[in-house]
C-alpha cells in the first residue's frame, strides 16, 4: 500500500537517500532497518511531504501524500515522539489531534486507554514524560484516526521489555486485521521477531529485501556444524564428496546443508551428537551488508544491543 | 549480494473518495486552542488581564484621589487600555508560529493538514479573532470605567469615542498582530521574533524615535514613513484632518513592516523541513 518508487533526496553534495524502491503491503509489516543515518528518517518524512523529494515518489495506495483529504484518518504518522510540545498536557495533544480529524472526544479515552496511560498520566505535561511514555503517547496519536496505513519511526525507542512485547502484538494484531505497517529500526532484534517483510539500508541505499528466510538463503552458501563420535571418518566421508571440511572447535564446519550431513553419517554408521545449520543468523548478515557502509568503523558496535538479544 | 526485488503484485488503492478535506473552520479552532492550551499561553492570557485590570484600575484611583473632576471620557479610557493590550498580546501571534519549529510540533500539523497555506492561513485567521476578542473585552472594561469615574466625580459620563476613532484603533492594533505573525515566519524562532518585534514595536518608537522626533526636523519627515505608530497618528487625532500624505506613509510602514516579512516569512514556512 506504501510504495516508493525511485526514491532520492540530496542535500546539496550529500545524499541521504539513493534511488530507494520498496513496497510495503496491506496486512504485512515492514521493517525498515538499517543503522542510524542511513536515511531511514528521510526516507519517512518524503512520505508524508514534510521533506520534498529531489528525485522519484512515494504513492500511499496510489495517492500523493498531500493529496489525501484528511491524511490522518488514512495515514498514521509518528516521526518523533519528542516532537511534541513541552507544555501541553497528553490528553490535550490527542485532542488536538481528535479535533483537526473531527473525531469525538471519546475516541481520545480509547487511544489512552488502548496504550495504558492512565486518567493521571493524561493529565500531566508532555515534559514530564519518560521517552515510553512519549512513545505511548505517540502511538495513541497515530491510532486516533483508525488509519489503514501506518508509518512509524523508531517506535520502539525508549519502551522498556514489556512495552516493545505490547507493541508487537498492537502492530502485529493491526496488520493481521488488514492494516499496513511501515516501521523503521536500527535494531534488528527490534525487527526481525515483529516483520514479516524486511527492507534493509545503509548509507541511503537499499542493500537487501525480502522476509526473513528469503534474506537467510539469499547469496549464502550452506554450512553445517556438526559433532559426531567419530569425527575423523565423518570428515574423510565428506571430503570423500568433495565438501570442504575444517575442524571448529570440538567439532567440524561442513560446506553443505545438514541434511547431506546427516545422509553421510547414515551412510558411515556415524553416531551425531550435534547437528545445526552453520548458516550466519541475520545479525551476520545485516553487518555484512551494511559493513561499507556502517559510520563506525567497527561495525558490531552499531548492533551491540541486537547481540546482547 | 542481489537483493529480492519486490513481487510486482497491484498495489492496492485508498478510497478517499468518501472523505471531506479538514474543513478550514476546524484548523483555526486548532490554531486558537493551540495559542492557549500551553502552560505559557494560559499564564500570557492571565497576566494581560490583569494588566487590563490593573490599569483601569489605576485610572479610577487617580479620579478618586483627585479633589477637581477629571473628565477622562471613552476616548481617553480607549487610548489609555490600548497600552496593556499591546504589551504582551503580540507574543501570541509570534509563538502561533514559531512554536511549530521551536516545540517541533510542526511535524504533526503540517502532517495532519499537507497543505500548508491553510494552516497559515487557520493561524491568521486565529491570531485575528484573538486580537479583537481582547478588544471587546477592553472596551467593557473601558465603558465600565467610563461610568464609574463619571459616578465618583459625580459628573455626567462622556461618550466621546468617535467610530473612526475607534476603529482606526483597533486597525493598528490588527496590524502591530499582523507584524508579530510575520516576525514569527520570518524567524521561525521564539527567542529572535520575540525580540526584535519588541524592539521595533515598543523601544524604537518609545525611546529612539521620539527622542529623535523632538530635536531633528529631519526625524519628524522621515519617522512617520518607517514607524506605524507615528505613520497612524495624524489619523488618530481628531481634530486633525486626514491628507493623502498621512495614507501614503502608513502605506509605506504596512509595506516594510508588514507586507514584506509575511512574503519572505511566508515562502520561508512553505519551503523549510520541520525537523
Amino acid at each position: 500500500m506504501i510504495s516508493v518508487e525511485g526514491l532520492t533526496k540530496r542535500y546539496g553534495a550529500f545524499t541521504a537517500v539513493d534511488d530507494v524502491s520498496f513496497v510495503a503491503q496491506p496486512g504485512r509489516v515492514t521493517g525498515f532497518l538499517g543503522p542510524n543515518g542511513a536515511g531511514k528518517t528521510t526516507t519517512m518524512r518524503v512520505m508524508v511531504g514534510l521533506t520534498p523529494e529531489t528525485q522519484g515518489r512515494v504513492t500511499i495506495g496510489g495517492h500523493l501524500y498531500k493529496d489525501i483529504p484528511n491524511p490522518g484518518l488514512h495515514v498514521g504518522v509518528l516521526l518523533d515522539a519528542s516532537a511534541q510540545h513541552a507544555g501541553r498536557t497528553g490528553r490535550e495533544i490527542l485532542q488536538l489531534g481528535a479535533t483537526t480529524m473531527g473525531l469525538p472526544s471519546s475516541r481520545v479515552d480509547e487511544m489512552l486507554d488502548l496504550v495504558s496511560l492512565s486518567a493521571a498520566e493524561s493529565r500531566r505535561r508532555l515534559r514530564n514524560y519518560s521517552l515510553g511514555m512519549r512513545q505511548r503517547l505517540g502511538i495513541a496519536h497515530a491510532l486516533l484516526g483508525d488509519p489503514s496505513v501506518l508509518i512509524l519511526d523508531e517506535p520502539a525507542n525508549g519502551l522498556d521489555p514489556a512495552g516493545i512485547r505490547w507493541m508487537r502484538g498492537l502492530l502485529r494484531g493491526y496488520a493481521e486485521r488488514g492494516g499496513t505497517v511501515l516501521l523503521s529500526s536500527h535494531l534488528l532484534h527490534e525487527v526481525e521477531q515483529i516483520a514479516d517483510e524486511m527492507i534493509l539500508i545503509g548509507r541511503g541505499k537499499i542493500v537487501a529485501q525480502g522476509d526473513k528466510k528469503s534474506l537467510l538463503d539469499h547469496g549464502q552458501a550452506a554450512s553445517s556444524l556438526v559433532t559426531s563420535l567419530d569425527n575423523e571418518k565423518l570428515a574423510a566421508a565428506l571430503a570423500a564428496k568433495q565438501y570442504s571440511v575444517e575442524v571448529a572447535g570440538d567439532g567440524l564446519r561442513v560446506g553443505t546443508d545438514p541434511v547431506e550431513v546427516s545422509r553421510t553419517a547414515l551412510e558411515q554408521g556415524v553416531l551425531l551428537s550435534d547437528l545445526r545449520s552453520g548458516a550466519a543468523g541475520l545479525e551476520d548478515l545485516f553487518l555484512e551488508l551494511t559493513s561499507d557502509t556502517q559510520r563506525e568503523g567497527h561495525p558490531a558496535a552499531a548492533t551491540q544491543q541486537g547481540a546482547i538479544a | 549480494m542481489s537483493t529480492t526485488s519486490p513481487a510486482p503484485a497491484p498495489v492496492p488503492t485508498l478510497d478517499i473518495s468518501q472523505t471531506a478535506p479538514v474543513p478550514f473552520s476546524r484548523l483555526v479552532r486548532v490554531e486558537w486552542r493551540k495559542m492557549l492550551d500551553t502552560r505559557g499561553g494560559f499564564w500570557l492570557m492571565i497576566a494581560t488581564a490583569i494588566l487590563l485590570v490593573i490599569t483601569v484600575g489605576l485610572v479610577l484611583l487617580v479620579v478618586a484621589l483627585n479633589d477637581d473632576p477629571i473628565e477622562i471620557g471613552a476616548n481617553g479610557f480607549s487610548q489609555i487600555l490600548t497600552i496593556p493590550l499591546s504589551l504582551l498580546l503580540p507574543v501570541f501571534p509570534i509563538l502561533s508560529v514559531t512554536s511549530e519549529w521551536g516545540q517541533r510540533t510542526g511535524l504533526v500539523t503540517f502532517s495532519l493538514e499537507p497543505n500548508r497555506v491553510r494552516v497559515l492561513l487557520a493561524k491568521v485567521t486565529s491570531v485575528v479573532l484573538l486580537a479583537l476578542a481582547t478588544i471587546v473585552v477592553a472596551l467593557v472594561l473601558g465603558a465600565l470605567g467610563n461610568v464609574v469615574a463619571a459616578a465618583m466625580d459625580g459628573t455626567d459620563v462622556v461618550w466621546d469615542l468617535e467610530l473612526d476613532t475607534l476603529l482606526l484603533t483597533i486597525l493598528l492594533q490588527l496590524l502591530y498582530f499582523l507584524m508579530a505573525y510575520a516576525f514569527g515566519t520570518v524567524f521561525l524562532s521564539s527567542p529572535a521574533a520575540i525580540a526584535v518585534f519588541y524592539v521595533v514595536a515598543l523601544m524604537l518608537p518609545l525611546l529612539v524615535y521620539s527622542t529623535l522626533y523632538a530635536i531633528f526636523d529631519w526625524a519628524q519627515d522621515i519617522i512617520p514613513w518607517i514607524d506605524l505608530q507615528y505613520a497612524m497618528t495624524p489619523l488618530l487625532d481628531p481634530d486633525d484632518d486626514a491628507t493623502t500624505m498621512d495614507g501614503l506613509r502608513i502605506l509605506v510602514t504596512v509595506l516594510i513592516w508588514i507586507v514584506t516579512p509575511l512574503v519572505i516569512g511566508t515562502r520561508r514556512v512553505l519551503s523549510s523541513e520541520p525537523k
